[in-house]
Parts: structure tokens; C-alpha cells; sequence
């Protein structure tokens, strides 16, 4: 390709309509909430409201806890859930491919089951575990659990034969293919499917919060809902992308930690 | 010469597979016998989708013949284990694990104590000039090198049988020309027992001390050509051989046969 | 991976299922060591199933609720394509809009679709413009993603031979573009369907009068776990139903994308 002869601009053409678009969106929120004032704040609070608010949820308790005792009570939620669908999802995935009357066995009730969605599995969960930790876990685990296994199972049926012919030549039995050939390179896809169980879970714990609770980001959300403060709706969304994708921006880093012989 | 008469280190005997249901299935080997004789190495010649690696396959012991027996020594060989080891075409080198790693699998498997573990992948390393390319991942190495590493954690097992499965086809002219000459060598200074599959006529006639010609599918033996042994031309480099009149002789001979088969089909 | 013959793997799945609800009726008899109150006996679930189909459960027949949550689906998730569709088709095409647009759509896209539930039920109430709504933005991601990936997949050399040919950008979008790019599109849709199914299930808890959902809450309310499962179970099966639909539909409007999925 030839070089572009052109003195290269502060900002890429893409970086620069981007901004226009953001700064328009924000402008245009400005103008309709505090200059003009065409919006109250009971329909879309100004952004020096949301800022305020935010401000605000930091120091002082609203709806039982401040802001950070929320993003803490959603995260353990959340890692419980999480860490149960990891360590019982992926060897399970893994067993699922490299034992076939396994899968025979439990695949009519894994598959019955996988398509009830995550929500519906809400009110079963108050009525087994009522409105505790283990009821939004169980939710984020119902989520998070099929991501783990459908991926372990699609890594360990795609690792080429071949690999696993070899390790039998050179004498390795099965446990031994599998922890040093099989395992290793279905990583990259049992890592996929973490990275969609984390995010899935995430997703199911806002819901569940929502419904069923007394902490939690998604709780948060729902009392702001209830006492008509919108302001409190918006810093609830923006932690729960906010976490949502810096928690994705962890796995990816650990991902690439984990797996040295992958090629970049 | 070896003695005919001799107990085979290897030997596939009556072999027939089907896959699927005998009789409806696919009918890959058809009642194919093939001995090697210790020290020695034979190279099946035969056109593409022979049956030739599915030969490969069962005397490896990673698939059981329908019919048949594989002996080592005139006793059942068992399954696949430390006394065969395989070099595949497609290098089949653990991905995770680093060019060390590789040559090492085998011996850690077979509870070779620590130290001769070390020792040997030295040796093997050194043997296979792939010494700066120990920590290496096999992704970052080339076809080439790749399958010196499948070579080298073959030979560090020190199997009594090597099968060797078109351990060149996926290679370059020029780096399959230097690998040949290389194995050329090897066997000739350590006097290895190989069976080699290929489809390349020149390999064959170049590395072995016998081809054995398998027909189109369903795989039966041709016919067996001894080729002469320790022989001057052998030992140089595979164009020289190649204007021997022996080589070109030999190679006339086979061509002829392989050529009749894919004609046939 | 392995060869295997599959005919008996069948055999087995199917004596597993069998296996499976007898195990399920057995912990959940009378007297059982499963109470009915945490898990219903397969008896009781079908008998509740027979009596809600033609006896009205808060407010209508168990018909009743899977029509109000399905048209609600079929809303959100058709909205979703009307929106999405024609953006990501023009983001695909002209790179402009897309340097516009997709900031904006990267902002958004970490926020659950749930988490809209609570500003939708302040700006709309509680009722189905709330609920379509939700739904709309569930199923307007892969709409949006995969019209996108869809026009922006297809072969430059396809678009260079069409103009030499004399076609308009016009005809080229429709003619060549749009009929490479069905099978992504089309499969855009079934996610999208499928996360329309989903979070609906999600808004019904939260803000509904009827449907599959708002049955699945009360029951849990009123300790009906018969109800619930029933509930569960046609949630299930319904969401296995839209997405065989889809498959028909791609077999139907796209075919020759189905031996390339096999691979």
C-alpha cells in the first residue's frame, strides 16, 4: 500500500466523526435538560445532575447501602455464581466430549433445561432459596454454567485426532492426554466460553437484582425506579457497563497470560 | 544380506481393514502381510488413498485391524506403547508445549528417570540442530523444523521400530530434500528399523533397503523390490543418488508399478 | 473425536430420558424425600398444565399468556430488524455512518437490556410499549452486528465485477450484496430472537400484567410450584420453537449457507 503523502492529522478521520457524534449526543443533552430546558428531570436528569448524583451515591447510603457497598454485594453475587459454573461447567464440558455415554446420559436433561432462559429460573430460585445471596448466585450460575460447558465440549471435540494419537504412541494415558494435550489446547475456546459465562452472568445478576434482593447494583436501579429518581437510574447503568467491561478487560488479560504459545 | 529366515522385529500379517461393517463399509486394507527385518528399513509405495497410512495406523497399534496380527518379535504387539514410536505427516506436535517439552513427553510417560530424560533430549536437540529452539513454541518454527521436533521426540524414545507416515509430504522441495538426506544418514550410523510410508518413488528408492508397491484401494500388496544395501551412492546426497544407474533403474521399476495403479482407477 | 456408533448412543439418550423422569417421579412422590412445595411431581405438572389450558390462571388460559408474551417478542424482535437492519446495512456501506454511529452503540452495548427495565417503566409505565421496548434493544444488537458484518463480508472483487458490468449502486446493494449477505443476516435474526425471548422472560417479571413470565412470578408468590414449572417448562419449549422457526427460515431463504455451516 503507498504511504499517504498527506501530514497525518492530530486525529484519524473515524476518531474524529466519533467525537462529533459523542459531542453532538452530548450537547443535545445538555441543551434539552439544562439550557432549554425541554426535558425535567423526572424524564432525563441533566448530566451535572447525573455527576451529582453519582457524587452523592458515593458518601451517602441510598437504598441501604452507598454506592460502593452496592458494586460490592453485585460482585459477590456475582463471583459466587461465576465461580461455581467455571469449576463444575468446564470439567463437565471437558468429561462431555471424552465420554461419549456421558453426554448420551445427560444430554436430554442439559438440553431441556439450557432453554429455559436465566429469568425464568428467578422465581424458582426466591422459592427454594428466598430473597438471599444464593438465590441471585444460583441465577448467575443458571447463566453462566451452559457458556462453560457447551465451549469446553467444542474444544476438547475439535482438537485434531492426530494430537491425541500421538500422545497415546508416546504412552500417555488418558488422564495424562487429556491434563497435557487435550486440556491445553481446547484452552483458547474453554476461555471463549468464560468469557461469555462472565459476561452472561453479569447480565442474569442485574436481572435478578432487579427482581428479588435488598442490595445490588440492579436493586439500586429498581428502588431509583420506585422513588422517581432517574438520576439515580443513570449512575446505576453507567457502573454496571462500566464493571461490565472492565471485568471482560481483566479475563482478556489473563487470557493472554494463561497461553504463551498462542501467536498473537 | 539379513536372513529371510529370521524372526521379523515387525510384522503386519494378514491385515484387513474395514471401516464400518465388515462387508458394507469401506474396504481400506485387503490381507496386506508386510515384515521388517531388524536394522532394516522399507518404504510402502503406492498411489494416494491406498490404504497405505491406514497400514500405518494398525501397526502402530492406534487402530485395531479387522483381521489379522501385528507381532514384534513374533509376539502380539499390543497397544501402542515405547517399542514403536511414529513420526505423522502432519507433525502432530503438542501445541502447549515448548520444542523441549515435546521430545521429552514420551520418556516423562514411560517413567525414564529424570536425569537420562535430560540427557536424551540433549542428545536429540544437538542430533537435530534444533539446540536454540529448545524453549520454542512449535507454532513458531517452520514446517522444517517442526518435524525434526516430531523426529527428534521420536528418537529419543529410542523405540526398537520407527514407523515413519509421509513424514515429508507437507514440506517444501527444499527442506524435504535436506530432511531425506538427514534420515538417510541417521539410519545408516544408528541402523534403525523403520517402516516408512510415502507416495514419493524417489524417497522410497533413496531411504530403503525395500519398497513394497501396494495396489488402488482396497490396499494389497503389489509387489516387494529389494533394493541393494550399503551401497556408495546411498550414502551421499539424494541428487547424486538419483544419477546412479541402479537409483534410476529402480526407480523405473516402481514408477511402473504406481503408474499401473493410478491408471487403473 | 472418537468413532462410535451412534445408532447406540441414541438408544442410551433416549433410556436416560425415560430414566430421568422416573428418577423425577420418584424423589417427588408422596412421602417422597422431595416436597411438592420445592419440586412438583411430573404427575402433578402435566394435570396442572391440562387444568390451565382451558381454566383461566390470573386473568387468562395458559394460551392467553403465551400469545400476550409472544406478540410481544415478535414486536421487539421486528422492531429491532426495522431499526437495525437499514443501519447496519448503511454502516457497512457508507464508512461515515459508521464512524457516527458506532461510538454511540459501543456505549451502550455493555449495559444489560435489562438494566433499561427500570428508565423504560419510569418513562413509559408499566405496560406493553414498556416491554416491546426492552425487547426492541435486546434484539437490536445482533441485527445491528451481523447486517453490518454481512454487507461489510461481502467480496470487493463481487461489488468491482458488478460495476464493470453497469450496475447501479442500487442494483449492486440488492442484487449482490444483499443475497451474499443473507445467511449472517438470517442468522442475526435467530440471535436475535433468541435474546428477544430472554430478556422479554426478564421484563414480564418486572413489569407485566400478563404473560409467561408474570405467571412465573406469582406462582412463586403463591407458593404454586406446579404452576411455576409449568410455566418454566413452556418458556423452554417456546424459546426451542422460535429457534427451530429460524432454522426452517434459513433453510427456506437461504440454503445453500447450510452445507458451508456443516464445514
Amino acid at each position: 500500500m503507498a504511504v499517504n503523502a498527506s501530514p497525518s492529522p492530530i486525529l484519524s478521520r473515524p476518531l474524529a466523526y466519533g467525537a462529533t457524534s459523542l459531542g453532538i449526543l452530548a450537547l443535545a443533552w445538555v441543551l434539552a435538560t439544562s439550557v432549554l430546558g425541554w426535558v425535567g428531570p423526572e424524564v432525563l436528569p441533566s448530566p451535572l445532575a447525573v455527576i451529582a448524583r453519582f457524587a452523592n451515591l458515593i458518601v451517602e447510603p441510598f437504598a441501604g447501602a452507598a454506592l460502593f457497598g452496592h458494586v460490592l454485594a453485585s460482585l459477590e453475587r456475582w463471583s459466587y455464581g461465576v465461580f461455581f459454573a467455571i469449576v463444575l461447567g468446564v470439567p463437565f464440558g471437558i468429561f462431555f466430549a471424552w465420554v461419549p455415554w456421558f453426554r448420551a446420559v445427560v444430554n436430554p436433561v442439559f438440553e431441556t433445561l439450557r432453554y429455559i432462559p436465566p429469568f425464568a429460573w428467578v422465581p424458582i430460585a426466591i422459592l427454594w432459596f428466598g430473597a438471599s445471596t444464593a438465590t441471585q448466585a444460583m441465577v448467575v450460575f443458571i447463566a453462566a454454567f451452559p457458556a462453560c460447558v457447551i465451549n469446553a465440549q467444542l474444544g476438547v471435540q475439535h482438537v485434531d485426532n492426530i494430537l491425541v494419537q500421538a500422545a497415546r504412541v508416546f504412552g500417555a494415558d488418558q488422564l495424562n492426554t487429556l491434563r497435557r494435550v487435550v486440556v491445553p489446547v481446547a484452552t483458547p475456546s474453554i476461555f471463549t466460553g468464560i468469557r461469555i459465562a462472565i459476561s452472561n452472568g453479569w447480565m442474569a445478576l442485574v436481572g435478578a437484582e432487579l427482581v428479588v434482593g435488598k442490595t445490588g447494583l440492579g436493586f439500586l436501579i429498581a428502588q431509583g425506579q420506585q422513588n422517581d429518581s432517574v438520576s439515580t437510574i443513570f449512575v446505576g447503568i453507567i457502573a454496571i457497563g462500566v464493571l461490565g467491561v472492565l471485568i471482560d478487560l481483566c479475563v482478556q488479560r489473563l487470557e493472554r497470560r494463561l497461553m504463551p504459545w498462542q501467536l498473537p | 544380506m539379513l536372513e529371510p529366515s529370521a524372526t521379523p522385529k515387525l510384522e503386519l500379517r494378514n491385515i484387513t481393514k474395514w471401516y464400518g461393517p465388515e462387508g458394507t463399509g469401506v474396504l481400506a486394507v485387503d490381507d496386506c502381510s508386510v515384515s521388517v527385518q531388524k536394522g532394516e528399513f522399507v518404504c510402502v509405495v503406492g498411489p494416494s488413498g491406498c490404504g497405505k497410512s491406514t497400514l500405518m495406523t494398525v501397526g502402530a497399534g492406534l487402530e485395531e485391524a479387522t483381521h489379522g496380527e501385528i507381532l514384534i518379535d513374533g509376539k502380539p504387539a499390543g497397544k501402542p506403547g515405547p517399542r514403536r514410536s511414529v513420526v505423522f505427516q502432519k507433525f502432530a506436535l503438542f501445541p502447549s508445549e515448548t520444542v523441549a517439552q515435546n521430545i521429552k513427553f514420551g520418556l516423562q510417560m514411560t517413567n525414564v528417570p529424570r536425569d537420562e530424560q535430560e540427557r536424551r533430549v540433549q542428545q536429540q536437540l544437538e542430533i537435530m540442530g534444533l539446540t536454540q529452539f529448545r524453549d520454542s513454541y512449535p507454532s513458531q518454527l517452520s514446517g522444517g523444523m517442526q518435524q525434526r521436533v516430531a523426529i527428534a521426540r521420536a528418537l529419543a524414545m529410542q523405540p526398537e521400530i520407527l514407523l515413519m507416515d509421509e513424514p515429508f509430504g507437507a514440506l517444501d522441495a527444499q527442506t524435504r530434500t535436506i530432511l531425506q538426506e538427514e534420515v538417510q544418514r541417521l539410519s545408516h550410523q544408528m541402523h534403525y528399523t523403520v517402516l516408512f510410508i510415502t507416495h514419493s518413488v524417489e524417497e522410497a528408492v533413496y531411504l530403503s533397503d525395500r519398497v513394497i508397491v501396494m495396489s488402488r484401494r482396497p490396499g494389497r500388496i503389489k509387489k516387494e523390490i529389494q533394493l541393494p544395501r550399503d551401497v556408495a551412492w546411498k550414502r551421499g546426497d539424494i541428487e547424486q543418488a538419483a544419477e546412479h544407474p541402479e537409483f534410476i533403474e529402480a526407480r523405473r521399476e516402481i514408477w511402473a508399478l504406481v503408474r499401473e495403479e493410478i491408471m487403473a482407477a | 473425536m472418537r468413532r462410535i456408533a451412534n445408532g447406540n448412543l441414541v438408544l442410551v439418550s433416549a433410556a436416560a430420558c425415560v430414566v430421568w423422569i422416573a428418577v423425577w417421579a420418584w424423589i417427588t412422590r408422596s412421602g417422597g424425600p422431595v416436597s411438592s412445595l420445592f419440586l412438583p411431581s411430573p404427575g402433578d405438572v402435566v394435570e396442572r398444565f391440562g387444568r390451565m389450558w382451558v381454566k383461566p390462571y390470573i386473568g387468562s388460559t395458559l394460551l392467553g399468556h403465551v400469545f400476550s408474551s409472544l406478540s410481544i417478542v415478535l414486536a421487539g424482535w421486528a422492531l429491532g430488524g426495522i431499526v437495525g437492519v437499514p443501519l447496519g446495512v448503511a454502516m457497512a456501506w457508507w464508512p461515515r455512518v459508521k464512524w457516527l454511529v458506532f461510538p454511540i452503540f459501543q456505549l451502550i452495548r455493555p449495559v444489560p437490556p435489562l438494566a433499561w427495565i427500570p428508565l423504560t417503566l419510569v418513562w413509559m409505565g408499566i405496560g406493553e410499549p414498556a416491554r416491546i421496548f426492552v425487547v426492541f434493544i435486546a434484539a437490536l444488537v445482533p441485527w445491528l452486528m451481523n447486517s453490518m458484518q454481512a454487507v461489510g463480508s461481502v467480496d470487493p472483487l463481487l461489488i468491482d465485477a458488478g460495476r464493470t458490468l453497469g450496475a447501479s449502486d442500487g442494483k449492486i446493494l440488492t442484487r449482490i450484496v444483499c443475497r451474499t449477505a443473507l445467511p449472517t443476516l438470517i442468522a442475526g435474526a435467530r440471535i436475535a430472537l433468541g435474546n428477544a425471548w430472554t430478556t422479554l422472560v426478564a421484563a414480564e417479571l418486572l413489569a407485566a400484567t400478563a404473560g409467561l413470565g408474570y405467571v412465573a412470578l406469582n406462582a412463586s408468590r403463591m407458593l404454586d410450584t406446579d404452576v411455576l414449572v409449568v410455566a418454566m417448562l413452556l418458556i423452554g419449549l417456546l424459546g426451542v420453537l422460535l429457534s427451530l422457526l429460524m432454522k426452517l427460515a434459513t433453510h427456506v431463504l437461504a440454503p445453500w449457507s447450510l452445507s458451508q455451516q456443516k464445514g
